[in-house]
Formats: structure tokens, sequence, C-alpha cells
């Protein structure tokens, strides 16, 4: 009877013990497109860190191959299947579309219970964020395009390489040069499955990808026409540029067939580590003429999909994490993203050294402030829109019709896919 | 008296019968039953479901799917991507059936006439493509395709062509594909008509030649008939496989583009489905790609069956 009893208060004891000293643990997934060679053991490391400094909850990270559009295919079935992760990436060009098609969290109520979190993140980057006035998703990765450049070749094309081109008409007159001089093309602009470069010559040339009130494509626009009939040129006339798939287009400037290269600086590690032979360097994009620079932003938001509460608690404090001045440069380090918290590039503690050591990253450095939203077109027929967009790229680099003509013919489509 | 003790032997030795047939039958249902509830419920059930889901609009997510009857249907018939992907899967088809058809067949009957130690040397050159995976090769063939410094258009140049730039260019990028493809499935068919023509009995061609046949006639009168169930199963699957074949090299070398021009009709269902998330709409392309296949291969089995001559 004795024993008993000791039991029964022992029993009682660990109870009390375990309801008082620890809450119930947390297990939550978190989904990212970052492979073992793009970030993959950046995303380890930070789950590492927060889970010794929040030991109840667990944070489960997977991998998603195919990018931003394959984590959306895995994404929309586990929501399908009720299973969807507590946090995913989600890249700036599918947010329309996951905040208008997917359940999820609303941010908002977190500015008010969490301000000093949103300290030090400026506007332009939190808006990438927002949608119809709504805070969606936290801007995690940001990236700008860069034009890489082949040292080597501008030398010996008889140019300074300490002067790359600063404006498309530079670029041309100094492209046609290294044609002559080495017969190497001169430049390389992305062609992946996407429109961030388009969007890019769009936003440079005064366009905008999208009207403000969101009904109407900007393709079909003269800035946006005559953007593309530039790239069209230096493709077909000029030949000063290369029509080469995404793959083909890097290994052709990392073996140096090509002078300059526009892609991200996300690339930057891989471009310092493989080109052969030559020096690599980085500058912003060529601006239009005498317009001020500007670029789409790459990269992703972290959307909340979690429906319990506990979760949702936890995947809040794990979103704070990564985004804390060290989650973000263990981030920066690890996958060339820029910080969404500017100062810490400039902070000894955190980013100064790593910036310091990679004069790459200067370029983009130089483009932040002039970052303008990769637009993500609206409705449930937004992804269908930027693969009309993607397809008139293509046309319009072949060059068998007037770029003008395609756009126009692309924007109908396009328009017509828009909500009304 | 014993008439009727006959009788009811013979019933009972019939009834003892019937049952022994009923019991086997009863068995050789039983043991079929797993495959044909795997079938029915991995092949079948889809096939109907998705030919339901075909008259909805739904994302995957959506608690509800809209009804929408014949839309699906009539956007895609009037949709430029779907004519290209059928114009550029008949084109593959085609390709395909030539070069992986009627090649590895003229290979076989003349490796057949080599010394064995050539023989399996040739099999083992002409079979190893088989064995890689399909996207470690497609890797390598995106190198040999590069434009400025790959092997194809370098070895062009040097007899004085200028290559395409195979993979941007809409006029080039589905033949890249159907090369890689073709390079990839050969082998198979290759191996397939080995085996096919192990099977034709020696007496055969002993017989025709104390006939007088020259060697032509032995090919013509006796290889190309006997081996003519091998080449249906050959052709039949190279046909019904080459949107599937084609899917992985569509996938990492073009993704569909230059402008659909390398698109097919097995990744046209993949992107409606998986990229636009339209997965009543992906599944009325798939369905009226079903038919458009069940008609094709049905003619191929009516056609194919008068000329075939099975066994000895």
């Amino acid at each position: 009877m004795r024993f008993h009893q000791g039991t029964v208060l022992l029993v009682a004891v660990l109870g009390l013990a375990r309801s008082v000293g620890a809450a119930e643990p947390v297990t939550i997934e978190y989904w990212h497109i970052n492979s073992p060679t793009f970030g993959g053991p950046a995303a380890k490391e930070l789950v590492q860190l927060f889970e010794a400094k929040h030991p109840n909850i667990k944070v489960v990270e997977k991998f998603q191959p195919g990018v931003y559009t394959g984590l959306m295919q895995q994404l929309q079935v586990s929501l399908a299947a009720k299973r969807p992760p507590a946090v995913a990436q989600i890249g700036y060009n599918l947010t329309a579309y996951a905040a208008g098609q997917f359940p999820h969290v609303l941010l908002d109520k977190y500015r008010k219970s969490d301000p000093a979190f949103f300290k030090g993140i400026p506007d332009n980057i939190m808006a990438l964020g927002v949608l119809g006035g709504t805070l969606h998703g936290i801007p995690f990765g940001v990236s700008t395009p860069v034009m890489y450049y082949n040292a080597d070749l501008f030398k010996a094309a008889g140019l300074n390489a300490d002067q790359p081109p600063q404006t498309w008409d530079e670029l041309q007159r100094q492209g046609a040069i290294i044609k002559q001089k080495t017969g190497k093309l001169a430049v390389y602009l992305q062609q992946p499955n996407d429109e961030w470069i388009d969007q890019t010559l769009i936003w440079g040339n005064g366009g905008r990808p999208l009207s403000e009130d969101g009904k109407r494509i900007g393709w079909d626009a003269p800035e946006a026409m005559e953007a593309m009939q530039m790239w069209q040129d230096m493709v077909n006339k000029s030949k000063i540029a290369a029509n080469l798939t995404w793959e083909e287009g890097l290994q052709a400037f990392l073996s140096g067939h090509v002078a300059m290269c526009l892609t991200t600086i996300g690339r930057q590690e891989h471009m310092r580590r493989n080109a052969t032979g030559f020096q690599v360097r980085a500058v912003p994009v060529p601006r239009f003429g005498s317009k001020p620079l500007a670029t789409a932003t790459g990269g992703n938001v972290l959307m909340i999909f979690a429906s319990d509460p506990a979760q949702e608690k936890a995947a809040w404090e794990w979103i704070k994490f990564v985004l804390s001045p060290e989650g973000a440069t263990i981030w920066t380090k690890g996958t060339g993203y820029l910080p969404p918290r500017a100062e810490l590039a400039n902070d000894p503690r955190y980013l100064k050294p790593f910036f310091d050591e990679a004069p790459l990253m200067k370029a983009a450095l130089q483009t932040f402030p002039y970052t303008k939203p990769w637009v993500s077109f609206p409705g449930p027929r937004g992804l269908e829109i930027t693969k009309i967009l993607i397809k008139a790229r293509d046309e319009v680099l072949e060059g068998k019709r007037p770029a003008e003509l395609i756009l126009k013919e692309a924007t109908q489509q396009a328009n017509a896919l828009l909500p009304k | 008296m014993m008439e009727a003790t006959a009788l009811g032997a013979a019933t009972a030795r019939s009834r003892t019968r019937a049952s022994r047939r009923w019991r086997g039958a009863a068995v050789g249902h039983l043991y079929l039953t797993p495959a044909i509830v795997l079938t029915g419920l991995f092949v079948y059930w889809p096939l109907v479901a998705s030919t339901v889901l075909s008259f909805y609009d739904w994302n995957l997510v959506s608690p509800t799917w809209a009804a929408v009857g014949w839309q699906n249907y009539r956007e895609l018939i009037a949709s430029r991507a779907f004519w290209m992907s059928l114009v550029n899967t008949g084109k593959a088809a085609a390709a395909l059936t030539v070069l992986t058809v009627g090649v590895p067949l003229l290979l076989a009957l003349a490796v057949q006439r080599v010394g064995p130690r050539w023989r399996d040397l040739y099999r083992v050159v002409l079979f190893s493509p088989t064995v890689i995976s399909m996207a470690i090769a497609c890797a390598v063939w995106l190198w040999i395709f590069h434009p400025l410094y790959g092997v194809l258009n370098t070895t062009l140049r040097l007899v004085g062509l200028q290559g395409p730039a195979w993979l941007s260019s809409s006029d080039s990028a589905i033949w890249a594909i159907i090369l890689v493809t073709v390079w990839k499935t050969f082998g198979f068919n290759f191996v397939l008509y080995i085996a096919g023509l192990l099977t034709i009995p020696r007496e055969m061609y002993e017989a025709a030649r104390v006939d007088g046949a020259s060697e032509r006639q032995l090919v013509w009168h006796v290889t190309l008939p006997l081996l003519a169930p091998t080449t249906l199963f050959v052709f039949l699957s190279t046909f019904i496989l080459s949107p599937q074949n084609l899917f992985i090299p569509t996938q990492i070398l073009t993704q569909g583009g230059p402008n659909e021009a390398s698109n097919n009709v097995g990744y046209l269902v993949y992107q409606l489905g998986f990229e636009y998330f339209r997965v009543g709409y992906a599944s009325a392309a798939a369905t009226l790609i079903f038919l458009v296949f069940l008609v094709l291969t049905a003619l191929q089995f009516y056609l194919a069956e008068r000329r075939i001559h099975y066994g000895r």
C-alpha cells in the first residue's frame, strides 16, 4: 500500500513538473528551395541554432526541387491533402497566386504585437510581401540582377576593364568592339523559365509590368516594346548577344565565350568559383540613357500555412529568428541573397566582413535602393500569364517578327486572363 | 437397375469434372484478383476520375469543383499549345518509329551475321545508352548541343556547316529532343529484335535453303514474317510510349520551348496540371489524347494482325 502511495505521488510530481516546467513540444515543417550547393547548409545551420534557442520547437526543414515552381507544385498537393508545411518560401513571382488561392495566415496582426521585428526592414522591401494592402508574407531572400563581366575579354578587346558599360548604349558600343576584336559574343541576358530579367528591362526603361490597379499587363507599353526590341536587335541585328537556354548561357559565360552576363547576385559564389581562366567582376545592370536604375527584385517571402495556433506561433518564432541579425547573417553568407535588413551589410558584428571579402556583392548593394517588385500576376490564371510572356520573349529573340507585334498579341492574351 | 447405376455414375463423374473445372476457374480468378484490383485501382479508376474531372474547374486546393461542362474541351481545341504539342508528338512518333523500329531491325540482322565475339561487343555498345539514366544523359546532351562550343556544332563547323542553336531555335528544338530520345530507346528495341531472331527455328532456314532460296529471300520470306510479332510489339510500344519517353528530355532540355516548339502531349498535360494548376483542363487534355491514341492503336492492331504470323 505504501508502495502504491509512493508511486502515485511520484507520478503526480513528475506530471506537475512537466506541466509547469515545459510546454508541449511543437514540430513544424519548413519548405525551402535551398539545394546543397545553394544555401542548403545554411538552412540546416539555421535550424540547429534555432532549436538550441527554442527547445520546445522542432523544425523539420525540407528541400523542394524545381526551385519556386517545384515548391509550389508540392505545396499545392500538400494543401490538397490538408498537410501543408507550417512555413514555406514563396517566390515573389508566385506570391499573388499563393495569396489568392491558398489558405494562409495574414501577418498584419504581428505588426502590432511585434513592432520591434519590423524595424530595420525598408518599406520597399517589406512591400514585396504586401498585396492589396495586406501583409501575406515576410520578405526573406532578396536578390537583384547584376551584370557579371569577363575583365580579361575587355582587356583583350582593348577596352578599359575598370570602366564597363553603365548604359545599354555603351554596352552595345563596347559589345561591338568585343565581338570585332575577340570574335566572342558580348552579352547574355538570363533566359530561365521566368520573366525576371524581362521585368527588369521594363522597369529600367520606365515602364511597369502591370498597371497599378492590376487590370492591364504592361508588355505592350512603348517602354516595354522598346526594351524588348533592343534585346531582339542585339541578338539578331548586331548579333552581339546570345540567345541561349539558361544553362547554356551560364556555361558560355563561365567558359569565356561571352563577355557579359546578366543574372542574379545569388549566383555570385558560383561565378567566382567556376569562372575558368579569367577574372570575373560585377556591376549593376546597365541603365537606359539617363533614366534611373530600376531592377525587379528576386527572391522569396516566407508565408505561414499552419492552421493550428501552436504551429502558427512556432512558425512566427522561426520567421523572427531567420530574419534576426544573427539568422540573416547566416542566410546571406550561405546564399548570396541580400539581407532584408540593409544595415547589417555595414555592421562589423554581422555582414561587413563578408561584404568586404566578396567584391561581387557590392554590385548588388549598389542596386539595392533601386529595386522594384518582381510583379506577380493576380488571379487564378496568373501562372499562365507568366508563361504567355515567356513564350513571347522566346519569339522576340528568334527575331522572325518585330517585337511590337509579338508583345501586342501576348498582352492581349494575358489581359484576358487577369481578374476583371 | 444396372442402367440406372451407370447413369448415376456418369452423372456423378460429370459433376465431379464440372466441380473440378469450377474449382480450377475459381483458383484462377483468385490468383488474378490482386492484379485486377490493383489495375482497377491504379489504372481504370484514375482514368474514370480524370474523365469526370475534365468537366470541372479545380486547382487541387479549392474545396469545391466548379462544373464547366464542355468548356475545357472547347478551350483546348482552340488552343495553339494543344495543336502544337499534338503535331510535335506526331512528328516524334513518326521519327521514333522509323529510327527505333526500322534501324534496330537492320542492325540486329547485321549483328546476327558477325562472329560471336563481335556480336557480344556490338550488343554491349548498342545497348549501353539504355542503361544510362535519362537525366544524366540529358546533362551530357546539353553540352553536346551547346551552339558555341558543343561537340555537334564544332563537328559541323569542321565540315563547313553552321549548326543551329539546337535548343533555342524553334526549327530545331523538337529534333534535338527526338535525337536524345532515339539515342536512349534505340538499344532496347535492338535487344528485343535480337531475342526475336533467336526464336526463329533453324530448320525453317534449312528447309528454305534446300528449296533454293537466296539470302535475300531468306530474310524477306522467312525472317521478317516470323519476326512480325516482335516487330508489332516494338512498333506499338515505341508509338504508345513515345510521349512518355519524350517527357524527361523535354523537361530538362527545353521545358517545351521556345514558344511551344518542342512541347508534346505528355509534357503539355503536366504543364496544365502542375504548372498552371488547372487540373480539370489538364484532365480534358489527357482524355482527348487518350482517345486519339486509343483510335490509332486500335487501327494499328487491326492492320498489323492481318499480316502477322504467330508461332510455327
